[in-house]
Formats: C-alpha cells, structure tokens, sequence
C-alpha cells in the first residue's frame, strides 16, 4: 500500500483513456481534420487567393508568354492562349472554356459583361507595351535601351509593415478558432464528468479512497491532457499539409503558433476546467448544466470576440488589456503574439497574472467541488457549498 | 477494533448526530440499526471520511484514523454507485488500484473477488448492462477488492433476492472470520438477529441501546408470558396481581408481568383453571425491541 498522493494519477490516467476510446471523440476528431483538410486544399486551389483568369487571342503581336508575366507582376493569373481565329476564340469563350479574348490587339471580348478590370488592365498594359516597343525599335532604339524603358520601379516603404501580414491573420485565426473549440469543449467535458461522477453516485465511492481535491486535479488534468493532445495532432497535421500544398509562405511560423497555443491552452484551461468543474459539482443532472456555465459561456465568449478583433487591430487598448486579465488572455494573448503584436514583457506578465490566478482559483474550486459534489438533489448553492467544505 | 468516539454533525439547525459513540471489535459483526433519518448513513460516512464530524473521532486499532489507513477501509455506500460505462473487471482494478493496490495485485484481487462474489460471467461486459442484482455483487466486490482491513456497509441487503442474501451473508461471516471488523445497516432485524454479534440501535442522532441481542433483552424490564387455557373464567389471570394481559386470541392470552410477579405461581393458577395446553415465555424479536426504543 502506497499513500495517496499520487491517487490524482490515476484518476488522471482514467479519465484520459476513457474518453480517449470514446467512439464520439474519434469521429469528432476526424470529422475536426477533414474540415480543416478540406480547406486547406480549396485554398491550395485556387493559387492562393490570386484572382485566375483564361485568356484568348486572336492576331495579337503579343505573345501569351508576355502577358502571363505581365500579370504575375500584378497578383494575377492569366492563362493565355492564341486561337486560329475569331470563331474559334469565340467557341471557346461560350463553352467556358475562357474569361475573355483579345482579338487584333484592338478589343477585349467578353461574353455577357465587359472583363474584368484587372484584366481589361493587365491586357491593356501588354499592349500598349508591345506598340511602344514596335515603334521605338522601328525609331532605332537597341534591344538594350528598350529593356532599360521597361524596367520596373524599384519600390521600398519608410516603415515596412509586416509582408507576413495576411497569412499570420490567416493563422491566428484557425488558432484562434481551435483554441476557442478546445477551451470550451473540454472544460463542458469536465463538468458533464463531474456530474457523471455526481447522478451515478460512485463520487461517494471515489471519495471513500481518496480527496475531493485529488479526484479534481486527476480529473482536470486526463481531460486536459487529451485536449492538448486532440490539439497538437489537429495542428500539427494541417501546418504540415499547408505547407507542403504551398498555401503557407512560412511554414516555421505555423508551427511556431501551434507551440504558442499549446502553452496557452495549458494555462487557459487550468483555470476554466476549476470553473467547470465546481458548475458541474453544483448540480446534479446535464439537463441543469446550461443554465451554471452561462457565466463562463458568456466569458470565454466575449473573449473569443475580443480575440477576432484583435487580429485586424492587435495593438487597440482594448486586445492589449484583454490580453493581460487572467479572464480573457488564454484567447487573446496567443492572437497577439501570433500576429507578432506582442512585447516580450506582456508576453511574460500575461502568464504570470494567469498562473497567478490559477494558484488562487484551483484551492477555491477545489473547496467549493468538495463542499457540493456529495449533495444530490437540488442545485447547490455556492454559499452553501463553502460552507460544507469548511 | 474499529471506534466511533463522541461523534455529532449538524446540518444546519438539524442535529444529524449528537455525541454518538460504539466500536466495532475485530472479527465480529455489529448490525446498525434506526428508524429512516435516524443518522446511520451520517454516522457511516463519517467512519469513512467522505463527511467531516462537528466533534468527535474516529479511531481504528487505536489511533486516530487517517487518509492512509482509511484506505484500507471497504465501504458500500446506500446509494449505489460505479461508472455505468465501465466494465467490471476494468472498473474493480481501477478501484483496487486507488486502494493502493499494485497494478498486477489490482488485476488478481479482481479476479478472485467476481469469483468469490460469482459475477465472473460479467466481468467483461458494462455495469450499466448488469442487472440490478448483478450490480448490487459488483458494488460488493468493490468494498472488497483490496482485502479491506474494516468493512462498512450501508444497506448491504436491500433489493438483494434470498438467494442474494445468503451469498452476502456468507461473505460477510466470512471476513468477520478472518478478523475483520464489520459494520452494516439494515432494516431487515430477522437477518440482523441472525447474522450480528451485536446490535447498535440509533434514533434521533442518538445511541439508543447497543450490546449484543441477548442483553438487550435481559436488559429489557418487561416479561410476557403466553399461555393458553382451556375452560375456566377467560379472565382467570386476574387472580394473580400485577399481570396485565396485552393480547388474546381465543383461549390464548399474551401476559405482562410485573415485577415481583412469580412466574411459577402463573402456572398454578392456570393449572386450577382448566387444561393448560400451552405455556412459555415470550423472547422478544429485535423487531420488538426496535419499536419500543424508539417509539415515544
């Protein structure tokens, strides 16, 4: 016989499997990575966000080559080909087979509107270069001077923003969105164990063998562990197919957030799963779950909305704020720093408030857990919970 | 010997339990008994921990019980309860091992404890797919599962079948046998007269009486004579002072005898009656003891 300090293990290591081999939390994860896949792979198809056009000619001086890139210069797509002659391109065009065609270097054919404007520009921009070339080469310009006319303006800005931008939003968001799903999802896993526990009655079994606050932590800590885990693989598998589909510039960065949400969702969880279970500990059936988590639904909700703004305007005083109080920063702090708007100090502080409060909550939860999870009935109330514990 | 000292708990205004006290010698059963609400399962949770006391203490060979010995304790608490999605013998190891038990001792002892308890045909399906019966034997064989050094059993014997209660009584001589302490409430007196070696009544939060079932009835003062009388006065008993008759059916009549009342001379005026068919003194059941100590 081994005293009992290490009993929170195994009801750790209980908790973990149990739901581990849960049939609805294999097909939920599954279900998680092929919407996630899913979207990855539209994105991969569609280059990225660039808008993609088909383009044919019909005597044209330019060829296809130059006004593919031309475009490309531009953040666009043209596919262009030439065609025999006006029929032809014109098949084509009400097949589907193309966006528009440029017939004689004169006019921009479309079927029902006009082109699009940013290819009518592309189109007009190649054309108008090719005659430009025509006749200063007719004029007797060299190829050398020529090239030296077209060369592009070198462009550079005072204080360049992040060219990273778009895609560390992009990330932050799926973080965000993970994060928030993890938090939320796994601390209700927490209280409906809790209540499991409570309407089946093998709480008083459990805490004839060990401590109220023994059962808490292992509790807290399997269903946690497995949160961490669900996220790590869901994170890990799409950084790694956004990488190798190219939908991700910078793969290092991905990566770099998932161990960013990781940490955040440790902290993040150990101090909603106490709030979770002493909601859970409170009463006695699910039915009674909605109505004592709706101030923590409402918590994490509004910082997960604070979080979405955070992302377009990281540095407002409200995402900094809200990055810095124990309540909210699980969710916001890891959106700041994934979109690199946080200093190191507030990184540091932000995790310091938040362990600090999960030292002082975890003893309350676990008094306030002890005090309620016996009574069976009607919903405890939390002063009445503390003072059964006292 | 397991000893509760001076135990009270309130909730609120309601005294639960006012300095209750009895122990439990090792190798003996002691049946817990008391009307609905009387404060067993207050007094029960309280030897296990689960409930903090007001005042008092709990002590198990001697010294106060702590987290580590109470570990050693095997407890069925009145309100049933396992995982219902777990499967016996998966949820019997679990329990074992948070006994202290050993990963490959958990494993063993659960085995040998559906056997014992003969549920070993379900030890691989769910608890929620056993009958109530069936389940009633796993909660059993989880109080068990770690060779526990005190038993306390709430309501060990509800909704158990005849047969159920053999097995259960068996077990429980058994563990008495093996010098284990064991204590167990029931409304069920016939099985408490015939299984305990003594008997704790409780009501109102209060120790009523507690010794075994033989001086609880020498210490009762009343005595009854039943006796059955063929022709005479139907009232022939009146001959003798201080009787007073509590019941009667035809010729049979239940006696009351005061004190000093000479049983023997009963007899001789029975005998100058009529024909005595009948004459004996009445034991009284648990049953009867029960009610008297509690009713006011």
């Amino acid at each position: 016989m081994s005293d009992d300090r290490g009993t929170w293990k195994l009801v750790a290591r209980r908790d973990f499997w149990v739901r581990l081999r849960d049939r609805g939390f294999l097909i939920s994860t599954a279900i998680t990575l092929v919407i996630l896949c899913g979207l990855i792979l539209i994105r991969a198809n569609t280059a990225i966000g660039r808008p993609v056009f088909d383009l044919g000619m019909v005597g044209s001086s330019v060829s296809p080559d130059a006004i593919t890139r031309l475009a490309d210069t531009q953040g666009v797509t043209v596919h262009a080909r030439t065609f025999e002659d006006r029929t032809a391109a014109e098949g084509a065009l009400r097949s589907g087979g193309i966006d528009a065609f440029l017939e004689d270097d004169a006019s921009l054919v479309g079927l029902h509107d006009a082109p699009s404007a940013a290819l009518q520009q592309v189109v007009q921009a190649a054309v108008v270069s090719e005659r430009l070339a025509t006749v200063l080469t007719e004029a007797g310009l060299s190829p050398e001077d020529l090239s030296s006319i077209q060369e592009r303006l070198g462009s550079v800005s005072l204080e360049p923003g992040d060219p990273n931008a778009d895609e560390n939003g992009r990330v932050a968001v799926v973080m965000l969105l993970l994060l928030y799903g993890q938090l939320f999802g796994y601390g209700i896993w927490v209280s409906s164990g809790v209540i499991e526990e409570k309407s089946s009655r093998v709480v008083e079994v459990l805490l004839a063998t060990i401590r109220p606050r023994q059962l808490l932590a292992g509790k807290i800590v399997g269903i946690g562990g497995l949160g961490l885990l669900q996220l790590a693989v869901i994170g890990v598998v799409a950084a790694t197919l956004a990488s190798a589909t190219d939908v991700l510039a910078i793969p290092g960065h991905a990566f770099a957030t998932i161990g960013v949400a990781l940490v955040w969702f440790v902290f993040g969880f150990g101090f909603y799963a106490s709030l979770f279970a002493v909601a859970g500990a409170l009463v006695s059936r699910m039915e009674e779950l909605q109505n004592a988590i709706v101030p923590i639904n409402l918590t994490i909700l509004g910082s997960f909305f604070v979080s979405i703004a955070a992302i377009d305007d990281p540095n407002s005083a409200l995402a900094t704020s809200a990055s810095l109080v124990p309540f909210s920063s699980a969710l916001a702090m890891p959106v700041r720093i994934a979109v690199h708007a946080a200093p190191l100090w507030q990184e540091a502080l932000s995790l310091a408030l938040l362990s600090g409060s999960i030292a002082v909550l975890v003893p309350l939860a676990g008094r306030l857990y002890a005090g309620a999870v016996l009574r069976i009935g009607a919903r405890v109330k939390l002063r009445d919970a503390w003072r059964a514990a006292s | 010997m397991l000893e509760l000292v001076d135990l009270s708990r309130r909730y609120g205004d309601v005294v639960a339990l006012d300095r209750v006290s009895f122990a439990v010698p090792e190798g003996t059963i002691v049946g817990f008994v008391g009307p609905n609400g009387a404060g067993k399962t207050t007094a029960m949770r309280i030897a296990l921990g689960v409930l903090e006391p007001d005042t008092g203490t709990v002590r198990w060979r001697g010294n106060a019980v702590d987290a580590d010995a109470r570990r050693r304790f095997g407890y069925m608490p009145e309100e049933r309860g396992l995982y219902p999605k777990m499967k016996v013998l998966e949820q019997l190891e679990y329990l074992a091992r948070l006994h202290g038990l050993s990963k490959g001792e958990a494993r063993r002892r659960s085995v040998d404890v559906v056997d014992l308890l003969g549920v070993t045909e379900r030890a691989g399906d769910r608890v929620e797919a056993l009958s109530l019966g069936n389940q009633q034997r796993v909660q059993l064989s989880a109080a068990l599962v770690h060779a526990p050094e005190v038993l306390v059993l709430d309501e060990p014997f509800s909704g158990l079948d005849p047969i159920g209660v053999d097995v259960l009584s068996g077990v429980l001589r058994a563990q008495a046998d093996r010098g284990v302490p064991v204590v167990f409430s029931s409304h069920q007196l016939e099985l408490v007269e015939r299984l305990c070696d003594a008997v704790v009544l409780i009501n109102l939060g209060r120790v009523v009486t507690q010794g075994s079932i033989d001086e609880l009835r020498a210490s009762r003062d009343r005595r009854l004579l039943r006796v059955e009388v063929s022709g005479g006065d139907a009232r022939w008993f009146d001959a003798v002072p201080g009787i007073r008759l509590e019941d009667r059916r035809d010729e049979a009549v239940l006696l009351a005898l005061g004190e000093g009342v000479d049983e023997q001379r009963v007899l001789d005026v029975a005998r100058a009656t009529g024909d005595v068919r009948h004459f004996s003194r009445v034991r009284p059941t648990l049953a009867e003891l029960f009610r008297e100590a509690v009713q006011p």
